[in-house]
This record gives structure tokens, sequence and C-alpha cells, in this order.
């Protein structure tokens, strides 16, 4: 039952969690072209100046990524379940239907994760190459926030596509949608390193979110 | 499960709200606060004030000045503009007037409290001191300090083991305390000279570290018993007296003086790093120190030995204390936000409104939501988690609890 489960919402993310995790890398690469652009017309001092002290934040055009990925999946994921309201059939399972759902959730933020970790260790993998331990880590501490927001952004269209009422869908849109611009800020790099456990912690409370709006869809919240 | 996804997401929902809310708040009833600019007259040996919003120029003894009168007042300031109309004097204080001399004496050094507490790189470039050429070049190396001195060649990304070797063993032949607490200095190639960087070690001792000719050179800085320095800027001015600020844990301004290396206290108090904006002007005469924070401004007029001459100091309403302030604190009970105009880290900085007028609106709020209940005719006993949320966060917890309703029980 468990693996027909999962199988079924392989099914229904394969292709959106293959295309992103694609471009993300290819997104990744594109980058480090850049700035194998940069080193070899700037030169690599000038290269490292312009991150060090004039504020460039050279891994700027992956931003909104994760977002995508989080909203792409989650849409994919839950979307086919509202159509018809098919998602009752699952709740008819022998199973629990927290459990389902969870099981459902899990499999989709898992891979999530899993897109997320390959397009992080490539991105990793190639700075590298270009830059001391130093800026890498103020790099990660920078984008940490940005997959952080991808998540948020998986379990918030997970609430909202749940939603049966309209008008509710739109005030956790309201939320929702200032929540993730905490995650989103433009500051200087590395001056997320104080709020990143924070987030982290918030993210991790969202994980269970769509449990609410699933609980008066099946209640049949009018 | 459902339950506490729920009070997950009233929290989610409090939070943003702390956030927005009162961002929208000052966005929509914000009333800018211009602050004086202060400056010590070196010619009627009294403090000048230009109050930018209402336009006007007046003296400590409220005499009023155009702005040509103002300009002749504070003629190093003005200096270009007198010029120009011919109204520089020829002498001030038995002093001939040089343009050289002025400009030399001239400098400005400005420090926000939110450059102090703000992320810094871990390399910085060592530029070479004394490479005979007229203007700086920028190496092709940097250097970090970890458990030594490494540097690091940035187009191959690897470490230049001989000259790391060199610099480390430099350091601790004069006995440097590895890691570091803070590395200042100017890295830019945009400097009169290059003077290396002020190093605070591990156990706060200073050394000054630059390179001459290829090799390191490394002075250890005499510091009285006792004293710890919080945070260091190096200046580039004119007149190479003194290498750098330097700002103790006691709130205290030294200034470490060129070529001689003694530190000398300036008799400024009041400045706190963490909330205050400091800037200094220095001329032929005076320095004028500073301190601007939230509801006041501090002006230190000192000597060129450092001496006060004069003080002035003038006090605000700060924005709490302003009428679109205590309507805010009836509104809100606190805000929340991410960044500060006093660092530049994000953070969740939390500001609790001060008083209590925001408690009526939080009772009223909560008397709605009993009504409510009452209504709806549902067991109030089982809502009394949401009723102590709303009399303690108020607007953002009665918004919160109507955007995710509690009908567990119903």
């Amino acid at each position: 039952m468990w693996k027909s489960i999962i199988y079924k919402e392989w099914l229904k993310i394969r292709w959106f969690l293959i295309g992103f995790t694609a471009l993300g890398i290819l997104g990744v690469g594109y980058l480090f072209l850049t700035v194998q652009h940069g080193f070899t017309f700037s030169g690599g001092k000038n290269y490292w100046y312009s991150i060090l002290f004039m504020g460039y934040q050279f891994f700027n055009p992956i931003k909104y990524a994760p977002l995508a990925g989080g909203l792409a999946i989650a849409v994919a994921q839950y979307f086919p379940e509202t159509v018809n309201k098919r998602i009752k059939l699952t709740f008819h399972l022998p199973l629990g239907e927290n459990k389902v759902l969870l099981m459902m959730h899990a499999f989709g933020a898992g891979s999530l994760l899993f897109s997320y970790l390959l397009i992080f260790g490539v991105f990793a993998g190639f700075s590298i190459f270009y830059f001391p331990v130093q800026m890498i880590t103020d790099s990660i501490i920078s984008i940490v926030p940005w997959f952080l927001a991808g998540f948020v952004a998986y379990f918030l269209v997970a609430l909202v596509v749940l939603e049966p009422v309209w008008k509710f869908r739109f005030y956790y849109l309201l939320v929702g949608g200032f929540f993730v611009t905490i995650y989103l800020q433009s500051p200087d790099t590395a001056a997320f390193g104080p709020a990143n456990t924070g987030l982290f912690i918030l993210t991790a409370t969202l994980s269970i979110a769509l449990l609410f709006s699933a609980y008066r869809f099946r209640k049949g919240e009018m | 499960m459902e339950k506490i996804s729920r009070y997950f997401l009233v929290f989610i929902a409090i939070l943003t709200l702390a956030i927005v809310l009162p961002k929208l708040y000052w966005m929509a009833f914000e009333k800018p606060i211009r602050k004086p600019f202060v400056l010590f007259s070196c010619m009627n040996n009294d403090f000048m004030i230009h109050r930018i919003a209402e336009g006007n120029r007046v003296d400590t003894k409220g005499n009023k000045y155009t702005l040509e009168e103002y300009e002749q007042k504070l003629p190093m300031m003005f200096v270009q503009q007198l010029l120009v109309s011919g109204l520089l004097p020829d002498t001030i204080k038995g002093i001939g007037l040089d343009m050289h001399d002025i400009s030399k004496a001239k400098s400005f050094f400005r420090l926000k409290a939110n450059e102090i507490d703000a992320p810094v790189p871990d390399l910085y470039p060592m530029f070479e001191s004394k490479s005979g050429r007229a203007s700086l070049e920028m190496p092709d190396d940097f250097f970090r300090i970890t458990w030594r001195i490494d540097f690091i060649d940035a187009s191959t990304n690897k470490v230049l083991e001989d000259k790391s070797q060199m610099f480390s063993g430099a350091l601790f032949h004069k006995g440097f305390a590895f890691p570091v607490k803070q590395i200042a200095g100017l890295p830019t190639t945009r400097k009169s000279c290059d003077e290396g960087y002020l190093i605070l070690d591990s156990k706060d001792q200073l050394f000054h570290v630059k390179m001459i000719k290829g090799k390191p050179f490394v002075m250890k800085v005499n510091i009285p018993e006792g004293l710890k320095f919080t945070h260091i800027n190096c200046v580039d001015f004119k007149n190479k007296s003194y290498y750098a600020y330097l700002f103790s844990e006691k709130n205290e301004i030294y200034i470490l003086t060129q070529d001689d290396y003694q530190l000398v206290k300036w008799p400024i108090e009041g400045y706190n790093p963490k909330n205050c904006d400091l800037k200094i002007y220095g001329d032929l005469f005076n320095y004028n120190v500073i301190i601007e924070a939230e509801d006041h401004i501090k002006v230190f007029a000192l000597d060129t030995e450092y001496k006060i001459v004069d003080t002035y100091s003038e006090s605000w309403p700060v924005k709490a204390e302003r009428t679109e302030g205590k309507v805010f604190a009836s509104i809100f009970p606190a805000q929340l936000s991410m960044t500060s105009d006093k660092s530049k880290f994000i953070r969740f900085y939390l500001a609790l409104t001060i008083g209590f007028s925001w408690v009526f609106l939080n009772l009223l709020l909560l008397a709605i939501h009993f009504i409510f209940l009452y209504r709806r005719k549902v067991n109030l006993k089982k809502h009394i988690a949401d009723l102590c949320i709303i009399a303690i966060t108020g607007i953002f917890g009665f918004i919160a609890i109507h955007f995710f309703q509690n009908k567990f029980f119903e």
C-alpha cells in the first residue's frame, strides 16, 4: 500500500522534479560560466575583490530558483488531488488519514530536498575551484535561506491548494506571501548568519501545515 | 496533529503580521526627524546650528545668520565657497591661511552603528607599502588569518606556502596569538599610501602589520593594562597624525599616533557604538566630534591638542513620544523586524511597545472574539488558548486566529 502511494506521488511529480533539477544544475553551471568569464576578463584578484569588498554576489542569479522549484513540485503534487476532489479517494484507504498525508508530504519534501542537495552539491563543487573556504561559507550562509524559502513555498502551496474555502485560500496566500519574503531579503553577504537557525525552525514548523487545511477539507468545511 | 499544525500556523501568521503591519503603519505615518547640523566656529568660538527642517542658521545665543554669514563663521567647512566669493580671511586667530595647510588639516570620518555590527570579509589584500610606484597596485593574493596567516593566490585559489610561512613566522616571533578578533585596514588602492593593517589578536593584543619590499613588518603596540578594543577604524588623512580611531569596550575613543604608536584617549563621553552614529570633522583649528543618537545630538569641539574647547547637546522627542508613535503604541503591542538600522545582520529584532496603551485594544479585540464565539454557541473552554493569544498579541493574534479558524471542536 505504501509503495503504491509513493509510486502515485512519483508519477505526479517526476517530470517536474527531473525538469527542475536539470534546470537547477544547468543554472548553477551557467552561474560558474559567468564566474569563469569574470576570472578571465577581470582577473581572479579583481573578481575576489568585488565579492569581498564591493558587495558583488555572484550567486545572486539563483535566488528565486529554489522558490520556483518548491512551487512547481507542490502544484504538481497537490493540484491534481483537488481536481474532482480526488484526494477523498486517498482518505478512504484503510490507513490513517494524517499518516497518508504525511507520507505524501514527506515524499514530496524528500524529493525536493534531494533535488536541492544535488543543485547545492554542484554549487559547492564548482565553488571549491574558484574560492577559498571562507568565501564559500559566506556564500552558503547567504543562499541557505533561499533553499528554505523553497521548502516554505512547498509547504504553503500544499496548505492553500487543499483548503476548501476560497476566502481562506486568499488569507493563507496573504500570510504565506508576506512570510516567504523574510527569506528573500537582499542583505550583505553572510548577513543571514544569526537568522538561519530561526528560519530553519520556522520552516520545520510549517512542514505539517497541510494537516490543517486537509482536516478542513475532510470535514467538508464550506 | 491538526490542532498543533493550526497553532504553528497561527504563530507564523502572528510573526508575519508583527513584521508587516507595523511596517505599513510607519510607511504611511512616519515623519522624518531632521537632526540639526552643528559645528564649532573658529571665528566666534561658538557652535553654529543649521536647522535644516526650519531652514534657519543660528548660534547657541539665538542669533540668526544668513547663508553667507553662516559660511563666513565656518570658513574651514566652506573654504571653497569663500574663495569663490573672495571672503576667505587672510588670518584666523593670528594664523595665516594657506590653502595647502587647510587641505592638509582637513579630515572627515563617519562611523554608523550598522558598520560595526556587520559581516566582515575573511580575506584581505596585503599591499606592498614601499613599491616605489606612484600608485598602489592590487596584489594577486589575499590573506586570511586562522591558526596562522595564509596568503592565497586569487587566480589559482592555492595557498602561497613560502609567503604564508614567512609572515606567520614574523607574527609568531612578535608574540601574536592566533586567531584574530579584528583586522582593520583600508583594503583599497584609492588611498594616499599603504599602512597595512591593525590587527587585534585573540588575546586583545594590537599589532601593526604591513608588507615592505615583500617582507613582513610587524609592530606590537603597547596597550595599557586592562584596555580592550572592540572596534578599530583605520584612516588615511593628509596630515598623517594618526593611523586609526580605536573604540574601547568602555566606549572610549582613542587614536593611534603615526610612527610613534602612542595611544591617545580623546575626552569624549556618551558615545555608544551600538546605537549612535559618529562623525568627526577635523580642520586647522578644531576637531568636531558629533555623536548622533535617536533622540539627541552631542558635539564636542576639541582643539588640535585634543582638549575640549566647548560642548553642545540637544535632544528631541523620539518616535514613540510623538503623536504617530503614541497612536502606534495604542494599536500594536510589539514590532518585529528582520532588519535594523543599527546592524547589517538579518535577525529577529523584536521591539516591545513601551507602555501599556495597547492593552485597551487587546481587551476590545478579546471582547469581540468572545462575543463572536458566544454567538456561535461554542464551548468556550475549548477556545481559552485562542483568547489568551489575542489577550497577549492583540491585533496580530486576532487576525491570525480569524485567518486560521479553530473549528476542531464543533
